[in-house]
């Protein structure tokens, strides 16, 4: 477990940085964190190690973003999927064995289908620009 | 007749040019790749192979599900596009169904089973008697609980095939009527769709291109619902 205090999303990025170097092929990056806590900013820091030049946006309506990179680089936002049939019309359980790396906002709503060994990075919003980063491989890490 | 199958239901694409009682050619690759960019590829390789050219198949198969949802789509598509471009007709054939025909010719009663996760599964039953298969059930996603039971009113040892076989062994094997099929003939097969496609145009069971479509299988409304509630659980 790690615990990180961020007071930008610059910071946040780097932080999302620093994770990403230590990721392997097939790992999956799970958020939990609600609107404006950062995920994206976190997502972008870590597209600026495994993906530089993607252009880094939350999928709110395209569900899923290719960034590309080395080993390829996901960004699903789940904000919208509420069943397993949403789940496995956006190719999720695919991705999961194409050997990328997965980042996964608003994982709280698949967390059942979430697999083994996932990441949980959990962004809370303590001030205005203060942010407890907790990550984990335990669900809720520091948050409760 | 001649036949053009493809598989890529699960992590591996394959293609099989199939004629009555033959397998005249068959390429397929497990690289981890997209099916999207291996398909084609390998069906354009396997036709050289046998010197056939796409103007004098007679049609064309591909598995419609269930399975990976990239996959399915990705072979029904490209079954679609070079059917219309040909003017030619096809068999879409279940995954399961399709598993069954890796059965053909021997005698057994046939369960294939794939994982569909949250511990249910993709299944059906089939009886082959020294021939093709015979369906004895309607394509279902049930838990495997679910699956030990049906099979207790099954009639003598049934043999377990696809992804699933394993995990349904190791959960049903205390009930001593299921038998673990081999390797060799575990896993989806394009020859097998190919097979099952060939006995559809013979009995004149074959759609336009335009009709051919996906048959993903819906989990249980509880299990489709379960996402968001588990969550809550272990929170």
């Amino acid at each position: 477990m790690m615990n990180f205090t961020s007071h930008s999303p610059a910071e946040t990025e780097k932080i999302g940085a620093q994770l990403a170097r230590m990721l392997r092929p097939g790992d999956v990056v799970a958020f939990r964190g609600g609107m404006g806590a950062g995920k994206t900013a976190f997502t972008r820091g870590m597209a600026s190690v495994l993906s530089p030049d993607a252009e880094v946006a939350s999928p709110t309506f395209a569900l899923i973003n290719d960034y590309g990179g080395k080993v390829p680089f996901w960004h699903f936002d789940m904000y919208r999927i509420t069943t397993m049939d949403d789940l496995y019309s956006t190719g999720f359980f695919d991705y999961l064995e194409m050997g990328g790396i997965l980042a996964v906002e608003w994982s709280e709503n698949i967390d059942a289908a979430l697999p083994d060994g996932t990441i949980y990075v959990d962004i809370r919003i303590t001030g205005e620009e203060e942010r407890a980063i907790t990550i984990g491989s335990r669900k809720g890490g520091g948050a409760g | 007749m001649k036949i053009l199958a493809l598989e890529t239901s699960a992590k591996t694409a394959s293609a099989a040019v199939v004629t009555e009682g033959k397998v005249l050619g068959v390429t397929s690759v497990t690289a981890g790749l997209t099916h999207s960019q291996t398909v084609l590829p390998l069906a354009d390789a396997l036709l050289k192979g046998v010197s056939a050219s796409l103007q004098e198949l007679d049609g064309f198969a591909v598995s419609t599900g269930p399975g990976s949802f990239t996959g399915l789509r990705i072979g029904i598509s490209a079954v679609k596009g070079l059917a219309q471009g040909l003017g030619k007709s096809c068999a879409g054939v279940s995954t399961l169904e399709g598993l069954a025909w890796n059965f053909q010719g021997l005698s057994y009663t046939v369960c294939p089973v794939m994982d569909a996760r949250c511990g249910q599964v993709y299944t059906s039953l089939f009886w082959v008697n020294g021939g093709a298969p015979q369906r004895l059930w309607e394509d279902m996603a049930i838990s495997l609980e679910a699956l030990r039971e049906k099979l207790q009113s099954v009639e003598g040892d049934v043999m377990l095939v696809g992804d699933g076989a394993e995990l349904a062994f190791s959960a049903l094997s205390g009930s001593g009527k299921v038998l673990l099929s081999p390797p060799a003939l575990r896993y989806q097969s394009a020859a097998s769709v190919g097979f099952a496609a060939l006995a559809r145009f013979a009995a004149g069971e074959t759609v336009s291109p335009a009709e051919l479509l996906p048959a993903y299988l819906r989990l249980p409304q509880a299990e489709r619902e379960l996402l968001a509630r588990e969550a809550g659980k272990k929170g």
